[in-house]
């Protein structure tokens, strides 16, 4: 159990005042960039890692937080006034909130949105900071054999589960493992993949790779889109007294929002499914609890409440296998890998043994984002509803331009842009095919950390596999992966079978 | 999808075979080890692309065998060109960035994409090329202290 002391550290750096501006920068940020239709949490990390080389560790990391927080409940705005969701996990808040603004009640709409990710996010970092701890201490028991096995499972879990095709999950996966070899080899020194450029020695670096294939191949992506749909205009906030929520309003969408952040923080703790299919399942679980299910998609504020909680308590519970094992289960848990990389710390369950008070600080600083969070979206509905009205031919320019200027800030030079285009092709491609992009990114960063616990392993064994017969966990995650193999094979082809008739 | 998933398959077949057979042989470290030699996880890695995407070309093509959907489909040139464009665009202005810092080309990189996309208003321009400029100025050269980049 952690210490008093520590604990009372932590929540005394979180409140501190430079800590609260930080925070209140990055959901401020976050909430804008979430508005904004095009934009995306991954995009807006990737952007930011650069600006915070030269904050602390905690502030870089807290600001991180908040910045991913900001997106979650800043892209149901745009999901409710412009019937376009600023990330895909909003998409289910479309289905009722923009015809609740249509129908003249977008103030109410966008306070519903609001509550319910505020709660679904304190109750999801709550229980984070509850089931973390613990199982990072048990973790701290694992040895090579049992990480090396988790590691691999988690890999082929996150194929089978981040939507798309298993086959597609994998081969992006594969990937990503081949680019985490670059680099010299701890063992023997020799240099790998590295073509002769000495900026490779030390792996490919991730600031040019996330920023290439999540933040400049989506503007890319989003100028093919734009062809198709310019000129879209968000629906006003009006003066009608109206159009307000009541108690009595809020209180009957208080058990779809438990429901849905139960949903959320399930589905999140879970490494790959991501916001969007916490979302939908949550909308789906309360259409079909409601005595009313025809309500829904016509602007009840159950469904608001159900997509968004579930939405944001997703983001807090993909923390636990990052925290708990150091395994990143979403993109923004990878960006944050990256984050932690840049100022030296090591994620995982070691950092409960050797930094337990920038974990604390960390928890405590999630806990003070969620409320001004809860400010920001309050205070700021009539901005932010006006930021919607910004149109994506002027955000995709400067965002070019930010993932061009991040690189030259970081130094990484000619070399630096030419990685980072050579990534937006990548990731222009993984995008428009259909693979698994948090697959690859998530096999790219662990790699590193399976390959070393692979080597231990297979030094300390001798090569003999029947060194399972003595590890039970190692070998229960081993059986478990070969039946995940199987199960994702099998139902792939179950699929494929159903889908050919209807082709026909 | 399927033709998607078929020729998609078929590049990514063709990069792990070249991967397999030329570059992990060739550029992927060697040398004695006790444990894991250095060429090995790579090398799984390229064979889990491989079977993969060879799995997925084999479905793909029965699949499209039973629906009788034509493998090639007639190529939207227009199409391709609004894809290719914007690559060819940031990438002439990496290729400037070599010789010039880019502070300077900044302005041009965002004016010239606002008016390929259409806007019209000064007013817009000023503000879209100069404010990210001036703060990247501002931020490199005051607070950074490393020069005009």
């Amino acid at each position: 159990m952690p210490e008093f002391g520590a604990l009372y550290n932590a929540f005394s750096t979180a409140l501190g005042w430079e800590s609260i501006a930080v925070i209140l920068g990055g959901v401020l940020l976050g909430y804008v960039v979430g508005v904004i239709p095009g934009l995306n949490r991954a995009v807006a990390i990737a952007i930011a890692i650069p600006l915070t080389f030269y904050m602390s560790p905690y502030a870089a990391i807290s600001f991180l937080i908040g910045l991913s927080k900001g997106t979650a409940a800043g892209s149901a705005v745009s999901a409710i006034l412009l019937n376009t969701p600023g990330e895909s996990s909003s998409a289910a808040t479309c289905l009722d909130g923009y015809p609740m603004a249509r129908d003249g009640r977008p103030r109410t709409a966008l306070k519903i949105g609001l509550l319910a990710s505020v709660i679904g996010d304190l109750l999801a970092t709550l229980l984070l900071i509850a089931v973390a701890i613990p199982f990072a201490a048990v973790a701290l028991k694992f040895g090579p054999y049992e990480l090396a096995a988790i590691l691999v499972f988690a890999l082929v879990f996150i194929a089978g589960m981040a939507g798309g095709s298993f086959l597609k999950g994998m081969a992006a996966g594969g990937l990503g493992i081949i680019l985490g070899t670059v680099g010299m080899d701890p063992e023997t020194g020799a240099m790998r993949l590295t073509f002769g450029y000495i900026e490779l020695m030390e792996g490919v670096p991730i600031l040019p790779l996330v920023i290439g294939t999540l933040a400049l191949s989506e503007m890319f992506v989003q100028l093919d889109e734009y062809r198709r749909n310019r000129g879209q205009k968000a629906i006003n906030l009006s003066d009608n007294q109206q159009d307000d929520l009541s108690w009595p309003e809020f209180r009957k969408t208080l058990p779809t929002i438990f429901r849905g952040t139960a949903i959320g923080a399930f589905v999140g703790a879970l490494p790959g499914l991501g916001p969007s299919v916490g979302s939908f399942m949550s909308y789906g679980a309360a259409k079909r609890a409601a005595k009313d299910p025809e309500r829904f998609g016509k602007g009840d504020p159950r469904g608001i409440a159900a997509s968004e909680s579930a939405d944001n308590a997703v983001i807090p519970a993909s923390y636990i296998p990052l925290f708990g094992l150091g395994i990143p289960g979403s993109v923004s848990a990878a960006l944050l890998v990256g984050a932690f990389m840049i100022h030296g710390i090591t994620v995982g369950p070691l950092m409960l043994r050797e930094q337990p008070e920038m974990l604390f600080s960390i928890f405590s600083g999630m806990l003070v984002a969620s409320l001004i969070m809860l400010a920001v979206g309050w205070y700021g509905l009539r901005i932010f509803a006006r930021i919607t009205n910004i149109p994506s031919h002027i955000v995709i320019p400067i965002v070019i331009f930010l993932c061009l200027a991040g690189i030259q800030v970081q130094g990484y030079g000619t070399f630096g842009l030419l990685v980072v285009f050579g990534f937006s092709i990548l990731g222009y491609f993984l995008k428009k095919f259909d693979y698994s992009f948090v697959t690859f990114l998530v096999a790219f960063i662990v790699t590193p950390m399976l390959e070393l616990n692979l080597r231990q392993s297979i030094i300390l064994s001798g090569s003999d596999p029947a060194i399972l017969l003595d590890r039970p966990i190692a070998a229960f995650f081993v059986v478990l992966t070969l039946l995940l193999l199987l199960r994702f094979a099998w139902t792939g082809l179950k699929q494929r079978k159903k889908t050919v008739p209807n082709a026909d | 999808m399927l033709r998607i998933n078929f020729w998609s398959g078929l590049a990514v077949t063709a990069l792990a075979t070249a991967l397999l057979v030329w570059v992990i042989p060739t550029h992927g470290g060697g040398g004695f080890s006790f444990g894991l030699p250095p060429q090995l996880v790579a090398t799984i890695g390229a064979w889990i692309m491989l079977i993969s995407a060879v799995t997925l070309v084999m479905v793909s093509i029965a699949q499209k065998v039973r629906s009788r959907e034509p493998l090639l489909q007639g190529v939207d040139l227009s199409g391709i060109w609004h894809q290719t464009w914007p690559f060819l665009y940031v990438l002439l202005f990496i290729c400037l960035a070599i010789y010039l810092p880019l502070t300077w080309i900044a302005p041009l990189l965002i004016g010239g994409l606002l008016f390929i996309l259409g806007e019209r208003r000064w007013l817009v321009y000023l503000l879209c090329t100069l404010t990210p400029t001036a703060g990247l100025y501002i931020l490199t050269v005051y607070l950074m202290r490393i020069g005009v980049v």
